[in-house]
């Protein structure tokens, strides 16, 4: 019987089954020998740059040593179990308006640092204006979903580690946002990461019933109930669509995306429950939020029992679903926003400054950031590692991945205050990439001098097979293939 | 802000600056205004007004809406919607539509909320019998379960359901007969309401008019609705629903009865005293909870005294020499205590007044651990204004406070670097704003001397450009009210609030003729609400 309609016999709800079928992966398109072994791909961020203002130190993450067995500074040293696993690519720039003559350049920004890496950054296109904080085109995430992950339970992945801006007195306005789609109609729409554990563990694991009869027949019933349910609240909205004026017709049909989305996730077979691929043991309610501070530290105003919420569990959980999400894979593609940009989270638990993020890159200096960054770094190493542990096929699943680890900026001109040695740069950035997914040969340190980072991008985007440029930046980091 | 250099600037800001050196000040025009609108048009006639009518789409509930909605509907009072469903925006409305995005998160925190809702409130066996009036025969009652579909149809759509409406709901009966179990049907029930875009929306349809290609009557229904969101925040009560099914919500009188119905809720109290905190910035404080909540009610109370108990002039709100405080609240001010742990305070003799002195707006706009005067200019500018400020240029150093000079620390002097050259164009429209409340600290208590430095003395003056001088929250309300742009800003930001988006050029003779109205009234606060909702404006809408 094929395995699939054996599944639909039992109302598609996930049971654990005999040996055989384990050697079928959770796609049932690939086989234990490897071939045929789906490919994962993610981006991670960090809301930092490399190195603190004024500070002529411009980082302790770029190895001294350049190829392999690269040596660790501050910032790096969680990579230290993993160091065989990761490739750093030094050298990277995002370039701006003011050394191309005032004109936003292909792949760049305007001068203004917080409010325009981001674009460049995730979309590879160069912000159209001042001031104009949108990204510009789609996601990697989204363009490799649409290639490897359009039978997956979830097209993307997007998780986010930080809870909550932190700073009373403003708001994200897109700090928060790394993942951008093209909806139904073809208009560009920013995805919102989920925050909440508790949330990412319930869409994850809905259909994970175990083994116990009257569980699994429960479980068989309630998705029937949630399938009629939605299929009549569809039938609804488009039978309202014709109704409405034109933008209210557009309107509606964003929202009736994400329901036949919502739909298909349902729909989707659950995966196998094997040994690799089980329920996660239950997080229970997500940390509570940390509050919101009056300053970005140093002074009155910061109190260091505000702006955090545990996002030292927080992270740890998002990894766990991630590495869990791909091992039964229920995704291929996806982001992890650690931090967000211009990140206000207090870093007093985690470093013991009496700063936020942001602040430690402008007050102290570059040794304290690297603490920081490597912070971000650890949650990086531990997601690769875990990979690297977690059998998949004939191997792990490190060996059929692509991850990359992006972070805000670099150090050095910043051309908005016109002053080298700035936190605000993108000159100098640096990108880990991680995995041996499409040929990818990690364990080096490679100077890639005046490269974009969504160079790095691309050659992850390669590895796991889409060998596609992410907006305008062209091509690959080849040393990672050699 | 410390400025690092001023050699570039950007169009908008190199413009301003320009304007300045003619004579022209810093752009700090009235939103909305300087469309070429002629505010002397009349308004008066139903066929000029109906041809002016504003443009209106499709409004999500807010998190707020959301729970009042869901709490009314079945019958509890829950607050999961603010924790689960997608931040609004604040600007400073958390309603504006245009804002108003769909993601994934939405739609899937929707069918969480919805299932959790469906199964606390059958969970309940009085709430159960609140719902279903009938007694079903057994899982497959289609009648019985046709019945609750009708009036709970009715609750959540906000009109009643056509009949193939009902049958397709009706269908659902199918699972109460697998599960064996009538109230499975019901859950369903509920969760598909609960998920459908006309209950997460409020879809306006109307009926278009002859000759007027794309405007359209709202129908009894979605005034009601209009009405019951915009007074009370959730959605119409049966009262409401009722007169629109015997039609009864279509004669501006009859709409103006049904708000004053309205208005005569504690539940509108609650609504305004919300206006009034999102616009001035209160809404969330700084705080520890007691703290907060004392200070929201020294302004709640004042609200509810001039506004709904006496009815006096709303400008009464800037002017009033008595406020409501506890023991602790007063306190905190350094004013003796009311008798009996709260009430009514004098503050005649005291740098007291309006609810300009109270501790919930002081608290608003501060910046690096102190009050801004730049940020308490730029709030009073566009909130009570309804000004707009220009951002600062991109070289200036917003990250810092305004650092100590070679010879002083203290913060007049600290700012002086905003009051020559380039800065000044703006900063003078602005800082000299907040240094007149600079007597208040950060949590509304008085002072005469920076925190710590006993050298730097607080004069506590002020400038209001349009008006002149004044010292303290009470003249500076006294010079607000003469500039004349107050009742305009109040009228324009009471609109905001009820439609849900701010104003756009064609709504300006709307404005002018509520705010000729509202000046009549002898400013009457109540009497603004009623014009509002009595007015081609709020009974018409054109499609977008």
């Amino acid at each position: 019987m094929h395995r699939r309609s054996f599944l639909r016999g039992l109302g598609g709800i996930a049971v654990a089954l005999p040996t055989l079928e384990i050697m079928l992966n959770n796609h049932g398109d690939a086989y234990a020998d490897g071939t045929g072994i789906p490919k994962r791909f993610l981006v991670v961020f960090g809301g930092h740059s490399l190195g603190a203002d004024g500070d002529p130190l411009h980082n302790l993450y770029v190895p001294d040593k350049v190829g392999p067995d690269y040596d660790l500074k501050t910032a790096l040293a969680p990579l230290a179990a993993v160091k065989s696993d990761v490739s750093v690519v030094s050298g990277l720039k995002i370039p701006w308006a003011a050394e191309n003559g005032g004109t936003i350049p292909a792949g760049g920004r305007s001068d203004d640092f917080h409010i325009q890496s981001l674009n460049p950054l995730f979309t590879g296109m160069r912000s159209v204006a001042e001031k104009n904080r949108k990204l510009n085109g789609p996601t990697a995430d989204h363009v490799v979903a649409a290639v490897n992950a359009t039978d997956t339970k979830f097209k993307t992945l997007n998780y986010q580690v930080q809870a909550g801006w932190y700073l009373a007195v403003s708001a994200p306005y897109g700090r928060d946002i790394m993942s951008c789609k093209l909806d139904s109609t073809g208009k560009l729409v920013e995805v919102p990461a989920t925050i909440s554990p508790r949330a990412a563990f319930d869409g994850l694991f809905t259909g994970f019933t175990g083994t116990d009869p009257l569980a699994v027949e429960k479980a068989a019933f309630e998705l029937k109930k949630r399938k009629t349910i939605l299929d009549l609240v569809r039938g609804n909205s488009e039978r309202l669509m014709p109704k409405l004026g034109k933008v209210d017709q557009a309107r509606l049909q964003r929202h009736l995306d994400e329901i036949r989305d919502l739909e298909r996730r349902i729909a989707s077979i659950p995966p196998t429950v094997t040994d690799v691929c089980k329920k996660l043991p239950d997080p229970g309610a997500d940390p509570p939020l940390g509050g919101n501070n009056e300053s970005t530290g140093g002074a009155s105003g910061f109190d260091v029992s505000k702006g955090y919420s545990n996002e030292e569990a927080r992270a740890k959980l998002m990894c766990d679903l991630v590495a869990m999400a791909f091992a039964c894979d229920m995704a291929r593609s996806g982001t992890l926003m650690l931090t967000m940009a211009q990140s206000h989270m207090n870093m007093h638990p985690l470093i013991a400054v009496p700063y936020d993020m942001h602040e430690v890159g402008h007050a102290m200096k570059t040794p304290d950031m690297s603490r920081g960054i490597a912070w971000h770094v650890k949650q990086f190493a531990y997601l690769v590692q875990k990979l690297g542990a977690t059998p998949d096929g004939a191997g792990k699943l490190l060996d059929s991945s692509a991850l990359v680890y992006l972070n805000e900026g670099g150090h050095g001109y910043d051309p908005e205050g016109k002053k080298d040695n700035s936190a605000h740069s993108t000159d100098r950035m640096a990108a880990l990439i991680a995995g041996r997914a499409g040929g990818l040969k990690p364990g080096k340190h490679i100077v890639a001098a005046g490269k974009h980072p969504v160079n790095v991008v691309n050659s992850a985007m390669k590895a796991v097979g889409v060998d596609k440029n992410l907006g305008e930046v062209v091509g690959v980091i080849p040393d990672l293939f050699t | 802000m410390r400025v690092r250099s001023l050699v570039r600037l950007p169009a908008a800001w190199t413009a301003a600056i320009a304007l300045a050196a003619t004579g022209a000040a810093c752009t700090m025009g009235r939103i909305g205004n300087g469309d070429g609108s002629d505010p002397n048009k009349p308004g008066g006639t139903t066929e000029a007004a109906v041809d002016g009518v504003g443009k209106m789409g499709m409004r999500r509930l807010t998190r707020k809406e959301y729970d009042a909605t869901i709490s009314d509907l079945l019958f509890e009072n829950t607050s999961n919607g603010f924790t689960a469903l997608p931040e609004d925006v604040r600007d400073p409305f958390d309603n504006d539509f245009t804002t108003q995005n769909v993601s994934g998160a939405l739609v899937d925190a929707v069918e969480t909320l919805a299932t959790n809702a469906a199964l606390r409130a059958l969970g309940k066996t009085d709430v159960r019998s609140k719902l279903v009036t009938c007694t079903p025969t057994g899982p497959g009652d289609a009648e019985c379960l046709k019945t609750f579909i009708r009036s709970f149809g009715k609750r959540a759509f906000r009109r009643p359901l056509a009949d193939d409406d009902v049958e397709r709901y009706a269908a659902l009966s199918a699972l109460a007969v697998e599960g064996k179990d009538f109230w499975v049907g019901v859950e369903c029930v509920i969760r598909a309401m609960l998920q459908d875009p006309r209950f997460l929306y409020r879809v306006e349809l109307g009926s278009p008019i002859d000759g007027r290609p794309g405007v359209f009557k709202l129908d009894d229904f979605e005034i009601g609705t209009r009405l019951s969101y915009f007074f009370w925040g959730t959605t119409p009560d049966d009262a409401l629903l009722d007169a629109a099914e015997r039609g009864e919500l279509h004669t501006a009188e009859q709409i103006r009865a049904q708000a004053s119905r309205l208005l005569e809720s504690p539940r509108a109290r609650e609504r305004i005293h919300r206006f009034h905190a999102l616009w001035l910035g209160y809404e969330q404080l700084p705080h520890d909870p007691a703290l907060t909540l004392a200070m929201k009610k020294e302004s709640s109370a004042l609200i509810d005294r001039v506004v709904f108990d006496k009815k006096l002039s709303w400008f009464e709100l800037f002017k009033s020499t008595e406020t409501y405080l506890d023991t602790a609240l007063a306190t905190h001010y350094g004013l003796p205590a009311p008798s009996g742990g709260a009430g009514w305070v004098n503050l005649t003799g005291t740098p007291r007044k309006g609810l300009l002195s109270h501790g919930s707006f002081l608290s608003v706009a501060g910046k690096f651990g102190d009050t801004s005067p730049t940020q308490r200019g730029i709030v009073i500018r566009t909130r009570l204004l309804c000004q707009d400020v220009p951002p600062p240029p991109p070289d200036a150093n917003v990250d810092e406070p305004p650092a100590a000079t070679a010879t002083s620390k203290c913060k007049y002097d600290r700012y002086a670097m905003h009051r020559t050259g380039g800065c000044a164009t703006c900063h003078t429209r602005l800082d000299p704003v907040g240094f007149g409340l600079e007597q208040f600290d950060q949590a509304g208590k008085f002072r005469t001397e920076e925190s710590g430095l006993p050298e730097c003395k607080i004069a506590g003056e002020g400038n209001l450009t349009e008006t002149g001088n004044f010292k303290g929250p009470g003249e500076l309300g006294d010079r607000l009210i003469e500039s004349g742009l107050l009742e305009h800003c109040l009228v324009t930001q009471v609109y905001r609030f009820a439609m849900g988006h701010r104003e756009r050029p064609e709504d300006a003779p709307y404005l002018d003729s509520l705010g000729k109205g509202f000046k009549s009234s002898g400013f009457r606060f109540d009497t603004l609400l009623l014009d509002l909702v009595s007015t081609e404006w709020f009974l018409y809408r054109r499609e977008e």
